[in-house]
């Protein structure tokens, strides 16, 4: 089956090759024969790299430890799931699984477009297949993942301690169907440059993959951040880790695209921005990978061997000359032909949300690159930590969030004065007594606490507008149609998916803002040195440590749990068991966190250090507000990108409709 | 050969015969698509921006309704818009009737 594996591997990049020759030859000549050919290879490539993916997860499942990738990633004793996930565990295996992932993606785009948009899809499809074989040109010649041992060992190193988490089996995936999914837009984007085909015919075809994509990453980011929060024991979930900010880049910067794509759709306008946007959070996925793969940054989120760096270098280099030089050849086709009809407008309110994004993606950029600079002309590798990313990003993610209340209030073209005072009124007076409510409960001794409670008045006003929003709609559509209130809202809902899934996603991300600034101010923490029976306060709790217990798992793992007695007015309500986990061959034991989770606040605790002669322990207890407000709004932000992206029986009506009238008058393409 | 090989041989064999086919068989088209007509890309043009200005009297409507402009500018902006729907509909019927007539016209040549 590894050979087998291996050959499909080879199989898939002479099938590529053969793709991106005869797409662009059967484009050029305007060839059916050819064209049919070549629209063979995106199955054909997608199936040997599935065989080759079927052939890695078989050879983990059966402990086959001829291959030093199975052996340096798993073992006998691991479990099935954490098998099935070493799979992207490591450089090889994760660069398969996003080659997978990628010809996934070509193949729906293939059979999506099966006999349409005939003037663009070939190309779009030869991009796509270029991109395809980079990644199999380094699976076959750098980083082979059936790489055999002479030798087979009888077991495995096993999987990283830190990767055996649930979370491991989700979140990777979940990035990588974001990260990937990028190439499609891009893909268009590179076929509508090269054929001229210059109008928003390729933002409307690829509308639904950015915004799945974005929904992924998006996703992906948070899944990530409630990982390092369980899993690396330092009460944090998000470091500003250069890895971390290579996944938030490119979100940056396809949420700026998802709203100004909307300007382009409607009044034909910002096509030079547009286009730059698509191919920048392209540009930005393949330097995340650089970042993770060349070894040039330290991280716990890079590859132990991050070799790959040149290679992806060199890929970052083509594609951005090539998108520059095509740019720049295509501008005087790319003008715009409306402009602003007033500056008091949404449009201008999108315009500067994309630039508020981009300042975001910029600063995280030039945080993440610093280092590197600094060393390559000074010599000296300047650390950039938090502290720089949250005196930059949070002023500016502040006016972000306002901006996200402000919008929908601004009617589309034109407002006046008058309707905008008006339209203010009322969340700026609710955000103003809530804001007075909140006076009295919350902190204000630093910049970071008055920071957080402007942020919690700004989420109170943006809430208040998007309800405000809602009811109006709801309103409106009750005087027209008749309706009952709940049946007005959810017919407002149904018939605007994407306008009112939108508001919904920015309800979520108003929650988020939430729950970062109540966490991230004002959290509480103690560390003890603690014997048998001591007790301690923090934040309205009692803990009392009540006993060590040392537990082996199995053959390769061995527990040691700390039980804490939690007391609430002096009544128990958790049993806390914060542990460090020891793996055979690992230096370092695994810290395992226990946590009460609720609406209000986490208690977060940690087994520091233990002494098992006398069974004194170590104990570090955080207590945080409002984290769970994070993940609720994660959840808030998938059901609103759910509705947005629901098919819509009106639009694909109408582009029957079109396309009827269209083929009325032109003959088919016949010889 | 042992029956890896010989799976190999056979992959390969499939995937040349898949790509071969369409090369060696007979398709009633031989164009993928026809040259580039200005007057097609024209009218496929005007019909989206026909949508995106009918939907944008929609929204211009919402918007008045749930009182996020004013009513002069909701007028000034509606008969605009109007304005631009009425061209664009003029512009899509005359480019449909020409093109129409230029289909006969072929297609009686032709016969």
């Amino acid at each position: 089956m590894n050979d087998i594996g291996e050959f499909a591997l080879l199989l898939a990049l002479a099938t590529a090759l053969y793709g991106v020759v005869s797409y662009v030859i059967a484009f050029r000549s305007n060839r059916v024969d050819l064209y049919l050919s070549a629209d063979k290879t995106p199955i054909i490539v997608w199936a040997c790299v599935m065989v080759s993916s079927i052939a890695l997860w078989r050879a983990f499942m059966a402990n086959d430890f001829s291959l030093q990738y199975v052996w340096a990633y798993s073992n006998i004793d691991l479990d099935f799931f954490y098998k099935f996930a070493s799979f992207w565990g490591g450089q090889k295996g994760s660069l398969l699984f996003w080659t997978l992932i990628l010809t996934t993606y070509m193949m729906v785009v293939h059979v999506q477009n099966r006999k349409q948009n005939l003037r663009l899809v070939p190309i779009a499809l030869a991009v796509m297949m270029v991109i395809t074989l980079f990644f199999l040109v380094l699976l076959n010649f750098s980083t082979n993942p059936f790489e055999r041992i002479p030798l087979p060992p009888e077991d495995g190193r096993g999987l990283n301690p830190l990767l055996q988490n649930y979370w491991m089996v989700i979140h990777p995936p979940t990035l990588y169907l974001g990260y990937v999914g990028f190439t499609v837009p891009f893909a268009f984007a590179i076929a509508a440059l090269l054929t001229k085909n210059l109008d928003d015919g390729w933002i409307r075809l690829t509308r639904k993959w950015t915004l799945v994509s974005w929904f992924f990453l998006c996703m992906g980011n948070l899944f990530g951040a409630q990982w390092a929060y369980i899993e690396l024991g330092w009460g944090g979930y998000w470091a500003w880790d250069p890895v971390e900010n290579a996944a938030f880049m490119p979100l940056l910067i396809a949420t700026a695209y998802l709203h100004s794509g909307m300007i382009q759709e409607k009044k034909d306008m910002m096509k030079v921005w547009n286009m730059s946007l698509v191919l920048l959070t392209f540009i930005m996925t393949i330097f995340g990978t650089f970042i993770t793969r060349s070894g040039l940054i330290q991280s716990v989120h890079t590859f132990d061997e991050a070799t790959l760096g040149y290679y992806f270098l060199a890929f970052l280099g083509v594609i951005v000359a090539f998108s520059v030089t095509l740019i720049l050849i295509r501008l005087p086709l790319l003008k715009g032909k409306n402009e602003l009809d007033s500056f008091l407008s949404r449009e201008s309110i999108f315009l500067l949300n994309n630039l508020v994004l981009l300042g975001i993606a910029f600063a995280t950029f030039w945080g993440t690159i610093f280092p590197i600079v600094s060393e390559a002309f000074r010599g000296v590798k300047i650390t950039v930590g938090p502290p720089f990313y949250n005196q930059v990003n949070v002023p500016i993610g502040m006016v972000l969030l306002a901006l996200i209340g402000i919008g929908p209030v601004i009617a589309w073209r034109k407002s006046s004065w008058s309707n905008l005072k008006r339209n203010f009124t009322k969340p700026v007076s609710v955000a103003a007594v809530g804001g007075a409510l909140l006076f009295p409960f919350v902190p204000l001794t630093d910049k970071s606490e008055i920071f957080t409670y402007i942020t919690f008045i700004l989420c109170i006003f943006v809430t208040t507008s998007m309800v405000i929003e809602f009811m109006k709609g709801t309103g409106a559509r009750m005087q027209a149609h008749g309706e009952a209130a709940v049946t007005a809202l959810s017919g407002l809902v149904w018939k605007n998916k994407s306008r009112y899934g939108g508001y919904i996603v920015h309800l979520g991300v108003v929650l988020l803002f939430a729950g970062i600034a109540g966490s991230q101010s004002y959290s509480t923490e103690v560390e003890k040195n603690l014997n048998i029976g001591d007790r301690f306060q923090l934040g309205g709790y009692d803990f009392i440590y009540e006993k060590l217990l040392v537990k082996k798992q199995n053959s390769t793992k061995t527990r040691v749990i700390a039980q804490l007695g939690i007391e609430r007015d002096g009544r128990r309500i958790w049993t806390g068991m914060p542990e460090k986990e020891f793996y055979k061959g690992q230096n370092q034991p695994v810290t395992e966190v226990d946590l009460i989770s609720t609406l209000k606040e986490d208690v977060y605790m940690i087994l520091a250090d233990f002494n098992p002669e006398t069974s004194a322990a170590t104990i570090k207890v955080y207590v945080k507000p409002m984290v769970k407000w994070m993940w609720l709004g994660g959840w808030v932000i998938a059901f609103g990108t759910m509705i947005a992206v629901w098919p819509d029986r009106l639009e694909a009506r109408r582009r029957t409709e079109r396309l009827k009238r269209q083929e009325a008058i032109f003959m088919p393409a016949q010889e | 050969m042992t029956g890896a090989n010989f799976l190999q041989l056979i992959l390969v064999v499939l995937i040349l015969v898949a790509l071969g086919i369409p090369l060696f068989s007979r398709i009633p088209r031989k164009r993928l698509f026809k040259p580039l007509d200005p007057a097609e890309e024209e009218f496929k043009h005007l019909l989206v921006r026909k949508e995106e200005v009918l939907l944008s009297i929609k929204e211009l409507e919402f918007d008045f309704k749930t009182d996020k402009i004013s009513k002069a500018d909701y007028a000034a902006l509606h008969s605009k818009l109007e304005q631009e729907a009425m061209d664009l509909l003029e512009k899509i019927d005359d480019l449909e009737k020409r093109l129409k007539k230029k289909k006969k016209t072929s297609a009686a040549g032709t016969a």
